[in-house]
């Protein structure tokens, strides 16, 4: 009934005192930024992340030494230390052949640190070289975009030949086309037959800067110690559960393992790397939102002081309206009204602020910023219950203000 | 000395039959005693008092009489200790609080010595306000406020705020207001206390203007010459009726309509 006057004086009160309001808005308005912001960095980051898991290869799992589990936990990657072998070829060999769900078995090994790549005048370092299963290119998330990638017959024969990333393409080979050009890894030449499309970067990390060559030759320049990486795939992602057990059956059979016993090798899909990184973001975002919370109160607590002010500094106002035939609870909802408002003001600048700075790290970062309507209409309702439950004690003051004292007061 | 305080609210009323139809305002035996540490004063003691409906009534005394707390006792701010108080038939002293706040909002118009305007209100939305209160939906608060503003010959200034407006004018619009609602009574307390004599004689005029329109009016003043706007006079000492007389101007309006 009296909500538009109460919030046309919550509003009018705001306006006039305009750097009053603003620092008393301040704990709202820094608490909703991190809040919102933090989601949205949190969902940006998520989604990019996703989409670059994704691109890993449709419907493929890894089969490595160790699990992602283990990999990201001490204590378990002690343990698996001991108990887990190295995948060898042979047991590549054995999953190419007696896998009956999969689509694709490859394998692969490699290393970046320290590697050296020359080509003419031109020279690289740390570059990813790559031993590769021909059959690889059906699980790559890159295309081929000239040439031809390697071969059955390159694998079979040994030929020393690579397959180069963008990256290598512009720097090894400026202005040339690298296509039939030789490239020396390691201190071994190598005949270039085919380059890879452009597939950008993750987090600043150029994903282009790799070059792969038969895995028969990789392993006799760097030798069978290191444990290969198989890639195995599925017809569809539905088949994707069916798969993974049929590569532990098989792995765990080959491997004598008996029941009771752990894994002695890790299986690492999208999903696995998905939850993996939820729990690293999750724990990031917890914490800051628990941090704006602690705002929010605070923030809280000086609205409540400046609606006790409000109410002493308004006592005559009170007295007037009461006179005039203001009932108790009139009075109650327009001071309520009027705190809701001014924390609501502060939950909208404060959402405003996140827009900005989402809008100014979407143009600085490569992920994909958005501001989740969920998260804004969330942030603007807590802001406002903030406002309503910490304005009940001033509020409650002002309507229990006798009118003929109200009146006497000093205006 | 003084009569004995009554000694509790258990005291026997005298009985008191609903005042007749013309009689706007009805006191019996009305108490006031105010508590102050562990002494008790009392403020009225046993006011009876009857206003009748198109009456032009001041209340007189000295400061510390009681005529501030009758005041607030008729205005509805307020509840007696003791005795009753009817208001255009309705017996108001057993109300509580938000039934009071109703009470005045329909049957109270009030104006105050120092106008006692929202600041940061405009004119307009000053005299809305008690209709706001009354549940009155926004279009036909504006048209009635216009209307009422008219009364006071301040259409002109509606959108203005009390700080742009002079002393008679922001009391015109308190007036305005305090008619909003068509109230039994305009309760007025020192209506010129902060107006120079020109523009006091311009809001008196208004005044009698009022009561010729059929209002009726209750001024609370210690100004003689103020009190002698009104028709009658009740004058309050040491918490009690001291007189209840009709002014110069009372006793020759009788004399005009009394029959030839």
């Amino acid at each position: 009934m009296h909500l538009q006057e109460s919030i046309y004086v919550a509003l009018d009160t705001l306006w006039s005192h305009k750097l009053r309001s603003f620092l008393t808005l301040l704990g709202i308005i820094i608490s909703i930024w991190t809040l919102v912001a933090v989601v949205s960095l949190v969902q940006g980051v998520n989604q990019y992340v996703g989409d670059k898991i994704a691109r890993l290869g449709s419907n493929v799992v890894s089969v490595t030494q160790f699990s992602l589990q283990e990999m990201t936990d001490q204590k378990l990657f002690r343990q698996a230390q001991k108990r887990n072998t190295r995948i060898t070829l042979a047991e590549y060999q054995y999953l190419h052949d007696h896998l009956q769900l999969a689509s694709e078995v490859a394998a692969s090994s490699r290393r970046t640190l320290g590697t050296n790549l020359k080509a003419g005048n031109h020279s690289m370092t740390d570059v990813t070289v790559a031993g590769v299963t021909s059959n690889s290119i059906k699980l790559a998330s890159f295309d081929v975009l000239a040439g031809r990638f390697l071969t059955p017959t390159d694998e079979s024969h040994s030929n020393p030949v690579a397959f180069i990333g963008a990256d290598l393409a512009t720097q090894l080979y400026p202005g040339v086309d690298p296509i039939g050009q030789t490239l020396n890894v390691d201190g071994h030449n190598f005949l270039v037959v085919g380059q890879a499309s452009v597939q950008g970067n993750v987090f600043g990390q150029s994903q282009d800067s790799f070059v792969e060559i038969p895995l028969g030759i990789y392993r006799s320049l760097y030798g069978t110690s290191d444990s290969l990486n198989v890639q195995v795939q599925a017809p569809s992602a539905a088949l994707m559960p069916a798969v993974t057990d049929e590569v532990r059956v098989l792995l765990r059979s080959i491997r004598h393992l008996r029941y009771q016993d752990p894994d002695t090798f890790g299986i690492i899909g999208a999903d696995s790397l998905m939850s993996l990184w939820h729990q690293l973001t999750g724990v990031i975002a917890g914490v800051m939102v628990g941090v704006s919370f602690v705002f929010l109160v605070v923030g809280g607590i000086v609205i409540m002081n400046i609606m006790l002010a409000a109410v002493t500094e308004r006592t005559r106002e009170v007295g007037i309206r009461k006179a005039l035939g203001a009932r108790r609870a009139d009075i109650l909802s327009q001071f309520l009204v009027e705190s809701a408002v001014l924390s609501s003001v502060g939950g909208a600048l404060g959402i405003a602020l996140a827009y900005g700075f989402t809008l100014l790290a979407g143009a600085l970062t490569p992920l994909p910023f958005s501001l989740p309507w969920l998260a804004v209409l969330l942030a603007f309702a807590i802001s406002t219950s903030v406002g309503l439950f910490f304005g009940i004690y001033p509020a409650q003051k002002a309507a229990k203000l006798d009118p003929i004292a109200a009146l006497r007061a000093e205006a | 000395m003084s009569p004995p305080l009554p000694t509790s609210g258990l005291d026997p009323v005298p009985a008191a039959t609903p005042p007749a139809d013309d009689v706007v305002i009805q006191t019996v035996d009305l108490w006031k005693v105010y508590q102050m540490g562990s002494e008790q004063v009392a403020a009225l003691r046993g006011v009876s008092i009857q206003i009748h409906r198109n009456e032009y009534v001041a209340i007189m005394g000295p400061s510390g009489s009681g005529k501030s707390t009758l005041m607030n006792l008729i205005g509805c701010l307020d509840s007696p200790t003791k005795g009753q108080y009817w208001l255009n038939h309705q017996l108001v002293s057993e109300l509580d609080d938000d039934e009071l706040a109703r009470i005045r909002n329909h049957e109270i118009g009030f104006v105050f010595q120092t106008f006692n305007l929202l600041a940061r209100a405009t004119a307009l939305h000053n005299v809305e306000l008690p209709l706001i209160y009354a549940g009155a939906p926004a279009a036909q608060r504006a048209e009635r406020a216009l209307e009422a503003l008219r009364k006071v010959d301040l259409v002109d200034r509606r959108l203005h705020r009390p700080n742009e407006l002079s002393g008679g004018q922001r009391q015109r619009v308190a007036i305005a207001r305090a008619l909003i609602n068509n109230p039994s009574i305009l309760l007025a307390d020192e209506p010129t206390g902060n107006l120079d004599s020109t523009t006091s004689n311009e809001i008196m005029a208004l005044m009698d203007r009022l009561w010729d329109l059929g209002n009726t009016i209750v001024v609370v003043t210690h100004e003689p010459d103020i009190a002698e706007y009104a028709h009658r006079v009740i004058y309050i000492r040491d918490g009690q009726v001291a007189r209840d007389e009709p002014t110069k101007r009372g006793r020759e309006r009788a004399a005009r309509t009394a029959p030839a």
